[in-house]
């Protein structure tokens, strides 16, 4: 009891020295994170939530050129988007090309993901011829795929080589989207299918060779071992397919301009047209609004369905 | 501004660089303290990018063209430079409308340097092989649109060629406007602040569905922008083209468009029983407010524009029509010379239209948003939308934007 009262003392005295080297210990590893940080943090709010901030400021204002003043006005231009017509052509025209386009990339780079990493002839050859147009930058491939669709070019000689009458691509309403969709899958399939061919190299080979064993066929290999363990992936490039297609413009601007009678007027084109070539800042500003809102929603969709079924 | 020693100025324009070669190097040779570089930005994207990069006071850009209908917007926007002071010399160079489009809000914003008109080009090798006998050059007896289908037709078929007729540009308002004009549709624009747009009434209609039908029937061609209109008739491929005096040079030996193909000049065409209408207005020059070089580049303006010597270098290239008047007085004569066997009647058609039936582009601080609007639903048009259809959609897409000016 002595001794160890005795020994309180320096126990006393040495505790908080271990408190205050603790404390300076707690303190330099925060320091040391929030340094790391702060570069991400600052970046974040001076491209990020800076923007976003003035894009809702100023989406409740309205300046007028004849006037040659700017005033509030609060949700009025949101009412003016809500009551135009081609605000809801825009938006319509964006969730169909979503509705189309994400399925369909996501479900050919996993196709693609699991042939590749198949154990065949070529495979790694085949993967990088399609992963090949990643490297080219949007407006170089819209430019290319431009000239692929002209009347005279490279898709109506195919076709033609195979009986098939000419078609119009990008001056028809009928195949403008589509026509798009297919030049932005062609590089899109092959980023997205990277992010799934790791997921994919992931997945322990016992599982499958355990699973062959047993007599499993292939498809239900795929089903039962590969699709569960490669969720993660597949959940990510499921939201980043989704957030990179709300946003996608160079093709519309270089092939189309929102035409033929708005059938490729994306959202984010309409944005861009009404804010630099209709010279209306403030509602272009209010629409960028709502459509961070909806790509919010519909991510946020995503996450939840992918935590219910996990 | 050390405007003594050597300074650096730039223009900035739509044109290639060859346009505007002539006029940079005779006023260089008369300055030499000031040198002159060119910047081309393309046509399309012109008005929107120098406003963005004007508003944001870029000093790169010192002089400038703006398109006259432009005028008025750039204006308001605060990025030409108050050119008032030229006012009275002016009254004296300029034809009445060249002077006038340089205004807005009682002060004037730029200086004209071109105009134009419309021309009929036709094909005369195919016309013979037709047997149809060639349009009168006559400036009195311009072809109705009516009977330019018909005998685009017969070309066509008795020729064997792809098209019977086409504009330069066949998907843009500017081209479409004197239609309309002449069907009694007016340009689109009414009231007095010039914010109203009226693009779907009869004339309007009327003019579009006929033209729908010229693309519907195969006798003009879709899709022609790759190559360029005016290439695709230098090649023979069509009775007809509408185009202005530029293409003139185009089509001689050496110019954009070498024309392989005899041709030769009509006035331009009018509906039936409707008024005759010309397009006029082309380009007018002014200087960046915050523009470091303003002595340079208003010596450069006043040059280019003003003076009939240096005005008529900037036509040098391309044959358009010189603003100043001791210019163009120059020019008509010029033309028809260069021009030689093509341009027979030449002169005289230029000299009519200016005078009696040129339509100038509505003035309106909301242009660009106007044609914007125009071009998209004239291009649509031609690629097969319902014309009054697309109309009524124009008009409720400019009743959108055009409130949004005020």
């Amino acid at each position: 009891m002595s001794s160890s009262s005795n020994n309180l003392g320096p126990a006393l005295t040495r505790r908080p020295q271990a408190g205050r080297s603790q404390t300076s210990a707690a303190r330099a590893r925060r320091i040391a994170a929030v340094a790391f940080l702060a570069p991400a943090v600052v970046m974040l709010i001076i491209v990020r939530l800076l923007p976003a901030g003035d894009a809702l400021f100023s989406g409740l204002f309205h300046y007028s050129l004849v006037a040659g003043q700017e005033s509030w006005v609060g949700l009025q231009n949101y009412v003016d988007l809500f009551t135009s017509g081609r605000f809801w052509n825009s938006v319509g025209i964006t969730l169909l090309f979503s509705i189309i386009i994400n399925p369909l990339q996501i479900a050919i780079a996993l196709a693609l993901a699991v042939l590749f990493t198949q154990r065949m002839h070529g495979s790694v050859l085949w993967r990088s011829l399609v992963i090949l147009p990643v490297a080219a930058p949007g407006a170089v491939s819209t430019i290319i795929w431009g000239v692929i669709y002209r009347p005279d070019g490279l898709a109506n000689a195919f076709l033609g080589a195979l009986g098939i009458p000419p078609q119009p691509y990008v001056i028809s309403t009928g195949q403008a989207l589509m026509s798009i969709i297919i030049l932005l899958s062609w590089g899109g399939v092959g980023y997205w299918m990277m992010f799934l061919i790791a997921g994919i190299n992931d997945v322990p080979r016992e599982l499958h060779e355990a699973a062959s064993l047993d007599g499993a066929s292939a498809w239900r290999r795929f089903w039962r071992i590969t699709f569960p363990l490669i969720r993660r992936p597949l959940a990510f490039v499921l939201v980043a397919d989704t957030i990179s297609n709300f946003l996608v413009f160079a093709p519309v601007q270089v092939l189309t301009q929102g035409g033929p009678q708005g059938s490729t007027n994306l959202l984010m084109f309409d944005i861009y047209e009404r804010a630099y070539k209709l010279g209306d800042l403030n509602t272009a500003n209010a629409e960028v609004v709502i459509l961070i809102a909806i790509t919010l929603v519909i991510v946020a969709v995503q996450f939840r369905l992918l935590r219910s079924s996990e | 501004m050390a405007e003594d020693g050597p300074v650096t100025i730039t223009l900035s324009g739509t044109d290639g660089p060859e346009s505007y070669a002539p006029v940079i190097e005779a006023f260089e040779s008369e300055n030499p303290n000031i040198t002159v570089e060119y910047n081309q930005i393309p046509q399309g994207e012109y008005a929107a990018t120098m406003l963005q990069r004007l508003k944001a006071k870029d000093t790169s850009i010192d002089v400038l063209t703006v398109d006259q209908p432009d005028v008025a917007q750039f204006a308001a926007s605060g990025v030409l430079s108050d050119m008032s002071e030229y006012a009275d010399q002016a009254t004296d160079a300029f034809p009445a409308d060249q002077y006038e489009v340089n205004f807005y809000g009682d002060k004037m914003w730029a200086l004209p340097v071109w105009t134009s008109t419309a021309i009929l080009f036709y094909n005369k090798d195919a016309f013979t092989k037709a047997g149809v006998p060639f349009p009168s050059s006559d400036p009195e007896e311009a072809l109705t649109w009516e009977e330019l289908r018909d005998t685009a037709e017969q070309v066509k078929t008795g020729a064997g060629i792809e098209s019977g007729f086409t504009f330069e540009n066949p998907a843009s308002y500017g081209s479409v406007i004197t239609m309309a004009a002449s069907a009694g549709g007016g340009t689109g624009i009414t009231g007095d602040d010039g914010l109203t747009a009226d693009v779907d009434n009869d004339g309007w209609v009327k003019a579009m569905t006929w033209y729908a039908k010229l693309f519907e029937d195969g006798i003009a061609p879709r899709g022609t922008g790759q190559i360029g209109t005016d290439a695709y008739f230098a090649a023979g491929n069509s009775a007809f083209i509408a185009s202005g005096p530029w293409s003139v040079g185009g089509y001689l030996p050496g110019g954009w468009a070498e024309s392989s193909i005899d041709w030769g000049v009509a006035p331009f065409p009018y509906f039936e029983g409707g008024d005759r209408a010309t397009w006029t207005g082309a380009w007018s020059w002014s200087y960046n407010p915050a523009s470091e070089h303003k002595d340079a580049a208003k010596k450069f303006i006043e040059y280019a524009s003003l003076n009939a010597e240096g005005n008529y270098k900037t036509v040098e290239t391309t044959t358009i029509i010189p603003s100043n008047l001791e210019a163009a007085a120059k020019y008509f004569p010029d033309i028809q010379d260069q021009a030689g066997d093509h341009g027979a009647g030449l002169a005289d058609i230029l000299t009519y239209q200016n005078d009696n039936t040129a339509l100038a582009r509505p003035v309106t601080v909301g242009y660009v948003q106007f044609l914007t609007v125009m071009n998209s639903a004239v291009s649509d048009i031609v690629n097969g939308a319902d014309p009054e259809a697309r109309l009524g959609q124009a008009q409720t897409e400019l009743e959108e934007a055009l409130k949004g000016l005020q």
